[in-house]
């Protein structure tokens, strides 16, 4: 087992590795967290998280952009990759597995990727049904794998207006499911209106979102251990 | 911002063409503050070492510009072949040509492809966008491609029609794709190689142009 300088040392490694994109960076620490024994869990979120957490910061100051913010997720990516088979599953009283997609009429998935990529560090099972997905197929997954929560994005007002029909169906039949929408078009008000749980207008404000949401399952993981 | 000594520089690392184009018109949402276009070209055909060479000079630029505080984006030269990715889905926003001719190292000839004076259409191309104020160099804005006609009598789909390109008039079909690639399903279907590239092998600039480098 390394000493806490060099866990340390491997942290601060993918941490940086994400900030400044550096995919090779990022493979080798994940790596060496690997080989030397330590927890995959702690070094995707002390880790990689921690990078993203800082990258969400900086894209809000704008000094990265959209293009750095893809090129710090595929560095992520990069070290999430070999570090997900190491990782215990987390006890955290969720099941974790959501249904996500780009509704009909609509090819953007850049914030639907991002939003991903957060469930992914998250640990949850994660159904993608990838963009201009017809609207029962939210539903039909939904009831197939019993998610508790389903992601719709869309860019265009067009077709986000086939929103409130997938997010009816779903809660007529499973009133539990959690339902969050997202992209440019969306508003507080129009997620108020048709009944969905959660918003997020873009890219930045949906990476933000999921960060804060894995910062509150890495919270709630840390007062786990504590307990112990 | 002087750009010579990053012109000079990729020339000795390989380059054989490195142009400097305002590519604001061209740009979409995600990419607005990236108003450069660094085209760079090595007279060498689409192989996995020149995509390698390209790559390398790209990573080069982004170095030389980062050091100065700058931002950029490459796009591979065979950015149509990279998925997967999340940056990939950048790469088909923007189009190594659009960066040649800003850059005026080229235009787009009657064959839809980019035409350099010097080595026809037997180029290599990568893109590094950035929002570094580099002086740019004068750009085409129409063809040269004159009254010759010779890609348009030795297509064999009818693809190219003999349209001339010209900057104020982006919508315009120049080639058409579908006959282009009917021929070359059709080609690979009969197991002979797809490409036929008459359009490349007839023009007076690609002929008359610089011996190409053997690969590798």
């Amino acid at each position: 087992m390394a000493d806490e300088a060099r866990k340390k040392e491997i942290y601060e490694k993918l941490r940086t590795g994400v900030i400044q994109y550096d995919e090779d960076a990022c493979r080798e620490g994940a790596q060496e967290a690997v080989s030397e024994g330590l927890d995959a869990n702690e070094a995707i979120f002390d880790g990689l998280v921690s990078g993203m957490e800082e990258v969400g910061r900086l894209f809000e100051a704008q000094e990265y952009f959209v293009p750095e913010i893809l090129m710090c997720a595929d560095a992520l990516y990069a070290g999430l990759d070999i570090l997900k088979p190491h990782c215990k599953q987390m006890d955290l009283g969720v099941k974790g597995s959501v249904v996500i997609g780009t509704v009909e009429g609509d090819v953007h998935d850049i914030g639907k990727n991002l939003v991903k990529m957060m469930f992914d560090v998250a640990g949850f099972t994660v159904y993608d049904l990838g963009r201009d997905v017809p609207l029962d197929k939210f539903v039909d997954e939904q009831l197939k794998t019993d998610s508790e929560l389903v992601c719709l994005s869309a860019m265009m007002t067009t077709s986000m207006v086939g929103m409130p029909k997938v997010i009816e169906k779903i809660k007529a039949k499973n009133p539990n499911c959690m339902i969050m929408i997202g992209g440019a078009p969306t508003s507080k008000e129009l997620a108020d209106k048709w009944g969905a749980d959660g918003y997020a207008e873009d890219a930045s404000n949906a990476l933000k979102e999921a960060i804060k949401m894995v910062a509150f399952l890495k919270k709630l993981r840390d007062e786990k251990i504590q307990k112990k | 911002m002087d750009a010579d000594p990053l012109k000079q520089f990729l020339q000795a690392e390989g380059a054989t063409l490195v142009g400097v184009g305002d590519v604001r018109r061209a740009l979409s949402q995600e990419i607005m503050h990236l108003g450069r276009g660094i085209a760079i070209a090595v007279n060498r055909g689409l192989t996995r070492d020149t995509v390698d060479l390209l790559m390398r000079l790209q990573a080069l630029t982004e170095g030389w510009l980062r050091a100065k505080g700058y931002r950029s984006l490459s796009i591979p030269p065979d950015s149509d072949r990279r998925m997967g990715k999340m940056i990939s889905k950048l790469y088909k926003l923007f189009c190594h040509k659009t960066a040649a001719t800003c850059a005026g190292l080229g235009w787009i000839g009657k064959n839809g492809l980019l035409i350099n004076e010097r080595y026809g259409s037997k180029m290599t191309w990568a893109t590094v966008l950035t929002d570094a104020p580099l002086a740019t160099d004068r750009p085409y804005v129409s063809s040269r491609c004159g009254d010759c006609d010779l890609c348009v009598r030795h297509c064999p789909s009818g693809a190219v029609q003999g349209h001339l390109w010209s900057l104020g008039d982006p919508m315009r079909e120049i080639v058409s794709y579908d006959k282009c690639r009917s021929l070359k399903s059709g080609r690979t279907s009969l197991r002979e190689k797809p490409n036929c590239g008459f359009c490349v092998t007839v023009c007076p600039y690609s002929r008359n142009g610089g011996e190409q480098q053997k690969a590798g």
